[in-house]
């Protein structure tokens, strides 16, 4: 299996300047005979914006699903600021924030006990907790929603009361599925902002999309995964060489774009 | 082609372009759903090759037992196809309610976008749910009374009795599903989720007397009036399906055609209603709405998220865990359902029983039948149980998160914590209940002692219990549908519910033995010692459950995350 050079490994300057927030090396997830992450190679350099696009099924949810430690690789490995995901989960986990796609949160809490149960259980001091909850649920526009069960939140709320739930510890690293995907234009935009002054801050994140003009405007560099393998990887500028990232997604990922002679009847 | 020129130029395409369709085709869909979801899954197919053989296996024994009454006078037949026939009407609509919950193959929540009326839906649900095992064994227990029709009665009685079966069997199907998708209804509605609570643990207590009464009139000789009571029954639709035959062996066809109608009768009925329920369900809201929203928030996140009923919860990780689950056994509807019934029929029934149900029943009994309470010794060996199976809710705590665990996964919950906490919720909710049931012991046997003495094995018995499924939980985690009813459950899942629920039991009476032998040594100083011995004893058992599965937990809390996610 291959190694990240040291400076990568625990305890050898892994948050060090310059050292990569993520590494991935060689991981690969096999659901019966499909084979839906074939070997991701990954360097997430820190205090970048990383776009990971794909088509639907591309595995970008089982990619991330590893890199948080919800899903067991079947090979290779997942370093979080210089601690291995899978060897050593708790540092991992310490340092990473996540939000994860199609799993649901512990619905039939409000958003507030949803964030004070998160907070508490990551073992913060229930002051910062509240402070910080209080802070989140009112920039995001979720303190008019009262004892709300979540259950009961709109699509985008949810997504809104999950990211707060990835930023209440002050993670140095986010990972996040489809943070965009059911919000409205202004939560969309709020949300950039947030994640903007985060990455402003030193902090690193990593989302996956599909969607070209969030990622053209936000990321620093971008990686497109097809078929459970990244095909392209790099800054967004060097990525997109001048064309439209569209151009070179559809170009990497292949398949057709146009109807031809089918759905007359539509 | 011609389709095609009349889309295009924005006419309705012709009737004919669309199929009826009919009841048929929720049958085939339940099946092929059913064989793709076992296909390649090798501990599904044996969990549905075990509810098979479990199902003929009382079918058969239910065929045999009707079909025996064949050698009985007028009378012996009567009883049997009239009280036989009614348990098993009650059976369908208690046991989907109290333990198995129903099939939730097919969710009416996924054909809400689909331009089907609601009488067509109801009849595609009816069809496809008679496609199943229960209705199988139903339907083989039952033919076992066209023996007796058989031999005394001619062909038309056959015939008549024949038809009298599927009544029956529709009867008891649309029963279920009716009872269930109305209490589904209920719960989710804040406005009688609580009353429905106390109904459903009504019914569920149901067992209890219907038990005894069962004993009682086992116990009796007075077989003229036990046919008088029959007679009666077999009037109500619980019985009349399966007593056509036996009218028209004795000579009155007018009245098998009465009893057809009021079975028809009562079958329309339960499928009117049970579509009156099910527009609900196909909205598929989990929760009737934001009524919450109207109170503002009264304190801090953290304040609201402890329970003002526990004061004395530490603010930390295991504090929040405490309090999270605490509120989810209230607040999900399918944890609360699970919660109440296995309160009422897992500690109320075998309470009663263990305090000498038979003097509860006693106005039906016969003078002099009254066995009274039972000795000590029968009497722990029952408390036992109760305190065993309080804690068999949480054999599958994890389904009942769903993937909403991953929230712990990624937060990294040590597993030791995780699984004390969650026992801990769950004690706070079950001891005051398990105390209770220890008085009504004492009070029903008369004597003062008897309370301390069940308490202390109701404590070893729970403790016991839980450390049992607390390994249960990690180990043999299956996934509940994300449904919006509490009592859908997936195919299979009930053997399997059944089968943890059974062996963590054997194995809570392995563990607690020590306590019984205590018991029955000590005799008169038991009830003195009882509460610290069995407080200790269930104590230590839990922390050791705990200490033991939960370090199993930390290497496959990612395995158990993908074994309680459902897959769609």
């Amino acid at each position: 299996m291959p190694e990240p050079p040291a400076r990568y490994r625990r305890g050898v300057g892994g948050t060090g300047a310059g050292a990569p927030a993520l590494v991935l090396r060689g991981l690969t997830k096999r659901f019966g005979t499909m084979l839906a992450v074939a070997g991701v190679d990954l360097d997430v350099p820190a205090g970048s914006f990383f776009g990971l696009l794909g088509p639907n099924g591309a595995g970008k949810t089982t990619t991330l699903s590893m890199v948080v430690g919800l899903l067991r690789p079947d090979a290779g490995r997942a370093w979080v600021l210089g601690h291995d995901v899978w060897a050593d989960p708790v540092a991992a986990k310490h340092r990473l924030g996540a939000l994860p796609d199609g799993v649901r949160l512990f619905d039939r809490l409000s958003g507030a006990e949803l964030l004070a149960y998160t907070g508490l259980l990551r073992g913060m001091d229930p002051a910062t907790v509240d402070q910080r909850a209080t802070e989140l649920l009112d920039v995001l526009a979720l303190g008019d929603a009262g004892r709300t069960l979540v259950v009961d939140y709109s699509a985008g709320m949810k997504k809104k009361i999950g990211l707060a739930c990835a930023l209440l510890h002050a993670p140095r690293l986010l990972v996040l599925d489809e943070p965009f995907e059911a919000v409205d234009p202004v939560s969309a935009a709020l949300i950039r902002d947030i994640l903007g002054r985060y990455v402003a801050g030193g902090g690193t994140v990593i989302f996956s999309s599909h969607v070209m003009e969030v990622v053209e405007r936000l990321c620093s560099h971008v990686a497109i995964l097809d078929q459970g393998v990244i095909k392209t990887v790099g800054p967004l500028d060097q990525v997109r060489g001048g064309r439209p990232l569209e151009a070179v997604f559809v170009e990497v990922v292949g398949g057709r774009t146009a109807t031809g002679e089918e759905l007359s009847w539509l | 082609m011609a389709l095609t020129g009349a889309a295009l130029t924005g006419a309705e395409p012709p009737a004919a372009a669309y199929h009826r369709v009919s009841a048929r085709h929720f049958a085939r869909l339940k099946l092929r759903i059913l064989r793709n979801s076992l296909r390649g899954r090798t501990s599904r197919v044996v969990l549905f090759l075990g509810g098979v053989l479990f199902g003929l296996y009382l079918g058969g024994m239910g065929f045999l037992l009707a079909a025996l009454s064949a050698a009985g006078d007028g009378q012996v037949r009567l009883l049997v196809a009239s009280f036989g026939g009614a348990a098993l009407v009650l059976g369908a609509v208690l046991l989907p309610l109290v333990w198995f919950g129903i099939d939730d193959t097919l969710d009416p929540a996924r054909f809400a976008l689909l331009p089907l009326r609601r009488g067509q839906l109801v009849r595609g649900l009816f069809a496809a749910a008679l496609v199943s095992v229960p209705a199988g064994t139903l339907l083989l227990a039952t033919a076992g009374l066209l023996v007796p029709v058989a031999v005394h009665g001619g062909f038309a009685a056959v015939a008549v009795q024949l038809v009298g079966l599927v009544g029956g069997l529709l009867l008891c199907v649309a029963a279920g599903r009716a009872v269930t998708s109305a209490f589904a209804t209920m719960l989710r509605s804040r406005r009688v989720r609580d009353l429905a609570g106390i109904l459903l643990a009504c019914l569920a207590a149901l067992l209890a007397p219907l038990q005894l009464a069962v004993v009682s009139a086992l116990g009796s000789t007075d077989w003229d009036r036990l046919a008088a009571v029959a007679r009666v029954v077999g009037w109500t639709p619980l019985a009349a399906p399966y007593t056509v035959g036996i009218e028209v062996a004795e000579g009155r066809p007018v009245a098998a055609l009465a009893k057809l109608l009021i079975t028809a009768a009562a079958v329309a009925g339960l499928l009117w209603w049970w579509g009156r329920s099910l527009e609900p369900a196909m909205v598929g809201a989990a929760t009737a709405g934001p009524a919450r929203a109207a109170r503002p928030a009264r304190a801090g996140p953290v304040a609201q998220l402890f329970p003002r009923l526990l004061p004395g919860l530490p603010v930390t990780a295991t504090g929040a865990l405490v309090a999270r689950e605490v509120r989810y056994w209230w607040r999900d509807a399918k944890r609360r359902a699970n919660l109440i019934t296995v309160a009422a029929i897992g500690v109320l029934v075998p309470a009663l029983v263990t305090a000498g149900g038979s003097r509860v029943m006693i106005g039906l009994a016969e003078p002099g039948t009254d066995p009274g309470p039972a000795s000590p010794a029968v009497a722990n060996l029952t408390v036992l149980f109760v305190g065993a199976f309080a804690a068999s809710v949480l054999a599958n705590q994890f389904g009942f998160d769903g993937t909403a665990y991953a929230g712990n996964v990624t937060a990294g919950v040590p597993g030791r914590r995780e699984l004390a906490a969650r026992a801990a919720a769950h004690a706070i909710l079950m001891v005051p209940l398990l105390a209770l049931v220890g008085a009504v012991v004492a009070v029903v046997r008369g004597e003062a002692a008897a309370a301390p003495a069940a308490w202390g094995v109701l404590l070893a018995g729970y403790g016991t219990g839980l450390a049992v499924n607390q390994y249960a939980s990690v180990l043999a985690a299956y996934p509940l549908p994300e449904s919006s009813n509490p009592f859908a459950t997936a195919s299979g899942s009930g053997i399997a519910k059944s089968l943890l629920a059974l062996v963590a039991i054997v194995v809570a009476y392995v563990v607690a033995a020590p306590v019984l032998v205590a018991a029955a040594l000590l005799d008169g100083a038991w009830p003195v010692v009882a509460v610290p011995v069995g407080l200790g004893y269930g104590l230590a058992a839990t922390a050791l459950g705990c200490y033991l599965a939960g370090d199993v937990l930390d290497r496959r809390a990612p395995e158990l995350l993908a074994a309680v996610t459902p897959n769609r």
